[in-house]
């Protein structure tokens, strides 16, 4: 009976083909619009590390100005970065089973003249050492390096896939030296392609930027006195006459994170940056309400508002097109389905029950919304192709993948058959007498 | 009234012609009542749609009430056919979607009539076919002869010189024939020209004299000729 | 002329028009909405940058190693820049305009207070030649001259300059109608500065920012090792010496990076990306929201007439000129469209609310759900004028067929 029902349906479909195609054509379309903005919009909301989303927190202290919040517009939060002084204080904590402090600056790379490769600039993370094991960051060589690097602050330095690309051509080069600003640093481990997409772990500086493209040990900037590669933050008005004056000021710059594994641990190092705070008031800083928060990687993505309101907005707008788009079939499939009111009652005289038109009818709307989902599938791809024109550096990740086209797919002939169901249910009620009749 | 003379009609395809109308001559005097018969393909409707300005012809000339309609634009035969024609059809052509009363106005508002001018006709007409009290129905709330009843009347309301029936009473049973036959005598009496086909020789008999049209030619033009047409079985049913 | 009647004819085939009459809504709803947000970013976009954009090449050098001499670098660099055919002017600066990153703080016009009220300005450290590198247009006062350039050899510092150039935007903030040349203003440490000339306009590093043309030159030499380059090329030479400045910083000095040289327009087109990308998104859902509508309408209209060639044919026999048929599905349409739009100004104006509340932009401009109207209007009566034209062509004789 199904592939009888399926037979009619193409029969009926190839009867009237410009309201077929036009049916076909208006869910493609709006499945096709809405796959595209759902996929920018997944890009841009996904949570790189939500496997470890339950024992990762992002710490921030609210040191900001007495008189004036961090954010205007949402006054409860605190600054999203720490003051250097804080987060050395915070590193003495035991409690986090790990824990990274960790900042951006630029380095000039020279590598040897043998390799002809002209110095250039990148953007280096100054971390402690912690940084690659709590993120999962994937090695391609080597490793990170140990807790005796960060005391010393050892010149070694962990290069990103890319700049060990440029350098080494891609060898493993563990072991082999580099410059950074003028100074010899030991190669400890390359890192395999890793793209955080957002950066999560940094939002502030380029949430859709990639990866640093090298990693040294966080003390290194202190002794350096490498400039802040990032932005940085101050309200009191003080004086900074030295790189000293800096690092004691109450700028905020530093990114921090720790690993609490359970609940009471988190809850014994809430309370642990509440008395440092409560400490420091004494000494006359911290001069805004007790307000230190400790973030799970997805409330800090929400909450640096990653996903831009144009996008929220565009998914929007999607779905109302596909809302017109489905408006627009009901009205022809409705204008269609009654047209063929007559071939129906004829069909009940010769005994079809309701159910049996109904089911047919059902074919014809899931016919249509199956043709809608692969087209609009195709479309959504060549949307995406116009999408990658738009956001330079997001190709891998603006690829229409398995999931999304299943839920193309699925959006299509649900909404088909949703918007289907009014027009079968209507052609169900005809009366067989009401078309027999000589005209 | 209405006057043709050698009137031809040539459905072109690639294949074939076919002549409709060959020398077609009818000559119809105002006031009359003319039957127009012949059996099935014999050019009858080709006739009626020449006649009422429906379609337009290869060759000869037709003079409507004093005018010549041989070579009109299709706005002019519209607007002759609005003031100087009133149609009856075989399925009464009601428009489902309106009630009598917007169906009787539909010639009436491409004629330009005003508002009251409008009301008044309508009621007048929906009351010679004594229906004026069901002016809000539809056309599908009601029966076969009633739904016939009102396309004369939407034919009457622009009070027509010359009134085309085809078949008016086909699709109607043989009481409801008699009351639309009725109607229509009693509306030639009032003075409207009337010209109708059909295939009935009883209501044939009816009209004041008959045309018989055969292979697209008139071919007998005497009063009451319908003897030799009538089927024994139609007579038996006593049609 | 003939609305009653259509309309009760229209009346009962109530869920066809109803169908179309939301799908018109929510057109409108969006189109609206969508249009008012592209029209908002294009006007974004085209704002006058203030600077010499389309000539303009901006580089950064970074200077590593003991041997690196900041000072004398910039010198050198500015000497040699300014030596190539085809430069205008060079300057050393601190940042790029409308790039996106960029140096602010808050100035007043009396020593500040404990609870000071400032001024939120972009600040950029140029040198004498500034205003001529970065070609604003110089409206009272003057530039700066060699004398008056800072540098301080501490990297981290607090120094202001002793004289500034501000954009007409700051100095209206500022000091409102009255003049600012050669008042003072302060910074937060209460150092002070004179305004010695006003720019007509310079749009800052946010191209986002709510008050983008806020924006204050400082004679100074920002510090090392990062130094950037603004180099003024005659009209039409820009794409040409970009490479030509690439080399020839590479090769004056090797005790530096020169980390890239661009065209300033590489960084325009980057910070309104995401607007582009808005105004190419939105007008792709628009016009095909558009379409889809038409198509609709043509599509509905076309199944109408198929459904009612026979009464079309009757109305033909009773007197209706080709020109009537036409009239008869415009009028239609128009009444379909303007029961549409009635629903969809609602539409729109709650979604532009819901819009401006949830995602602070701002509040829908009546102008465009109106010209939306007029729009539906039009397209509704030109979708439905290929299926009228072939309900006109339906000949009158298909009264008298039976069946």
């Amino acid at each position: 009976m199904f592939n009888y029902y399926v037979r009619l349906a193409l029969k009926s479909l190839r009867r009237t083909p410009v309201v077929a195609a036009l049916m076909i054509g208006a869910i493609a379309l709006g499945v096709g619009v809405c796959i595209t903005t759902l996929t920018v919009y997944r890009l841009m909301s996904g949570n790189p590390i939500e496997h470890r989303n339950d024992v990762l927190r992002a710490v921030t202290l609210d040191n900001w100005d007495p008189n004036q919040p961090w954010d205007d517009r949402r006054p409860e939060l605190p600054p999203y970065e720490l003051t250097y002084r804080d987060a050395m204080a915070l590193f003495e904590s035991d409690i986090p089973s790990r824990q990274v402090m960790m900042r951006k600056g630029p380095f000039v790379v020279e590598s040897d003249p043998a390799l002809g490769v002209k110095p250039f600039l990148v953007e280096a993370r100054l971390t402690t050492k912690d940084f690659f094991s709590i993120f999962d960051v994937p090695f391609e060589y080597g490793g990170g390096w140990d807790a005796a690097a960060d005391q010393g602050a050892q010149r070694v330095v962990v290069l990103s896939k890319e700049t060990n690309d440029k350098i080494f051509g891609g060898q493993d080069s563990v072991g082999k030296n580099v410059r950074l600003d003028g100074k010899d640093y030991n190669v400890i481990g390359v890192l395999a392609e890793w793209t955080p997409t957002p950066k999560f772990y940094d939002l502030n500086n380029g949430s859709f930027d990639g990866i640093e493209e090298a990693f040294v040990p966080f003390n290194i900037g202190q002794i350096d006195q490498v400039q802040p590669g990032g932005n940085v933050n101050c309200w009191r008005t003080q004086p900074l006459n030295s790189f000293q004056d800096f690092l004691e000021s109450d700028c905020v710059w530093i990114q921090y994170w720790v690993e609490l594994k359970g609940r009471d641990k988190v809850e014994a190092y809430q309370s642990f940056i509440d008395s440092y705070v409560q400490e420091q008031k004494k000494l006359g800083r911290f001069e805004r309400p007790l307000n230190n928060k400790l973030r799970t990687p997805e409330e800090w993505l929400e909450i640096n508002r990653v996903v831009a309101s144009d996008n929220s907005v565009l998914v929007g707008l999607s779905f109302m097109f596909l809302a017109v788009c489905l408006l627009n079939m009901i009205g022809l499939l409705l204008a269609k389905f009654l047209g063929s009111a007559p071939l129906v009652g004829l069909r009940r005289a010769l005994g079809a029950t309701r159910q049996t038109i109904f089911n047919q009818h059902l074919v014809e709307v899931g016919v249509i919304g199956i043709a809608g989902g692969v087209l609009g599938i195709g479309l959504a791809g060549l949307g995406l192709l116009g999408v990658r024109q738009l956001y330079e550096n997001y190709d891998t990740l603006t690829r229409l993948d398995v999931t999304m086209s299943l839920t193309a797919l699925v959006i299509a002939i649900a909404s088909g058959v949703l918007a289907g169901l009014y027009p079968t249910w209507r052609v169900c009620r005809v009366q067989p007498a009401a078309y027999l009749k000589t005209q | 009234m209405l006057h043709m003379q050698n009137i031809s009609k040539v459905f072109r395809t690639e294949l074939i012609e076919t002549h409709a109308l060959r020398d077609f001559n009818l000559h119809v005097k105002e006031g009359e009542f003319v039957a127009v018969t012949g059996p099935s393909g014999s050019g009858k409707t080709t006739f009626l749609n020449i006649a009422g300005l429906l379609e337009t012809f290869n060759s000869g000339t037709y003079q409507l009430d004093g005018q010549d309609v041989s070579r009109l634009s299709d706005d002019d035969r519209s607007r002759i056919r609005n003031q100087k024609i009133g149609f009856i059809f075989q399925s009464f052509n009601l428009i489902p979607d309106l009630d009598l009363f917007d169906n009787v106005d539909v010639p009436l508002r491409y004629r330009g009539f005003n508002a009251a001018e409008r009301k008044k006709r309508i009621t007048e007409s929906l009351e010679l076919v004594g229906l004026a009290s069901r002016m809000k129905h539809i056309p599908a709330q009601l029966s076969g002869g009633q739904q016939q009843r009102v396309a004369i009347a939407r034919a009457l309301a622009g009070t027509p010189r010359f009134l085309l029936a085809d078949e008016p009473t086909g699709n109607l049973d043989s009481l409801m024939a008699r009351q639309v036959v009725d109607l229509l005598e009693d509306i030639n009496r009032r003075g409207t020209t009337i010209v109708m086909v059909t295939h009935d020789p009883e209501l044939a008999r009816r009209a004041h004299r008959n045309v018989h049209v055969m292979d697209g030619q008139v071919t007998d033009l005497q009063p009451f000729a319908a003897k030799p047409l009538i089927r024994p079985e139609a007579v038996a049913a006593g049609v | 002329m003939e609305f009653r009647p259509i309309l009760s004819a229209m009346l009962r085939n109530k869920t066809g028009v109803f169908l179309v009459g939301l799908q018109i809504a929510l057109t409108l709803a969006v189109v609206a909405n969508a249009v008012f947000i592209i029209m908002q970013r294009v006007e974004k976009i085209g704002r006058p940058p203030g600077i010499d954009s389309a000539n303009l090449i901006f580089a950064q050098s970074y200077g590593f190693g003991p041997n690196y001499d900041h000072r004398d670098t910039v010198r050198r660099d500015v000497d040699m820049l300014r030596a190539i055919p085809g430069v205008v002017a060079v300057t050393a600066l601190n940042g790029i305009p409308m790039s996106g990153g960029g140096r602010q703080s808050g100035y007043t016009i009396e020593p500040p207070t404990p609870q000071p009220n400032p001024t939120t300005s972009n600040i950029y450290f140029v040198d004498e030649h500034g205003v001529d590198a970065l070609g604003v247009k110089l409206i009272e006062g003057r530039a700066f001259t060699e004398a008056e350039i800072q540098y301080n050899e501490n990297p981290t510092n607090s120094d202001f300059a002793p004289s500034v150039i501000i954009t007409q935007a700051v100095a209206q903030q500022m000091f409102g109608d009255g003049p600012a040349l050669g008042k003072p203003i302060y910074d937060n440490l209460g150092q002070s500065a004179i305004v010695i000339g006003v720019i007509e306009n310079m749009l800052g590093a946010w191209v986002g920012f709510d008050q983008p043309s806020n924006v204050m030159l400082q004679p100074r030499l920002s510090n090392g090792p990062t130094i950037r380059y603004a180099i003024r090329t005659e009209p039409g030479r820009r794409d040409q010496l970009v490479p030509e400045v690439e080399k020839k910083l590479a090769e004056s000095n090797l005790n530096r990076a020169v980390t890239w040289v661009r065209p300033h327009t590489y960084w325009v087109e980057r910070s309104y990306r995401a607007d582009s990308r808005m105004v190419a998104f939105l007008s792709v859902i628009v016009s095909l929201m558009v379409l889809v509508t038409a198509l609709g309408i043509v599509g509905l209209a076309s199944f109408h007439v198929s459904v009612r060639t026979k009464q079309i044919g009757t109305r033909r026999a009773v007197g209706a000129r080709r020109i009537d048929i036409i009239r008869y599905f415009m009028i239609e349409n128009w009444l379909l469209t303007t029961g549409g739009v009635a629903l969809g100004l609602v539409l729109a104006f709650a979604f532009g609310h819901w819009l401006s509340s949830t995602y602070s932009l701002p509040r829908l401009e009546p102008l465009y759900p109106v010209a939306g109207v007029v729009l539906l209007w039009i397209l509704g009566q030109i979708a439905v004028f290929v299926p009228a034209r072939r309900a006109a062509a339906i000949p009158p004789a298909i009264a008298t067929r039976t069946v």
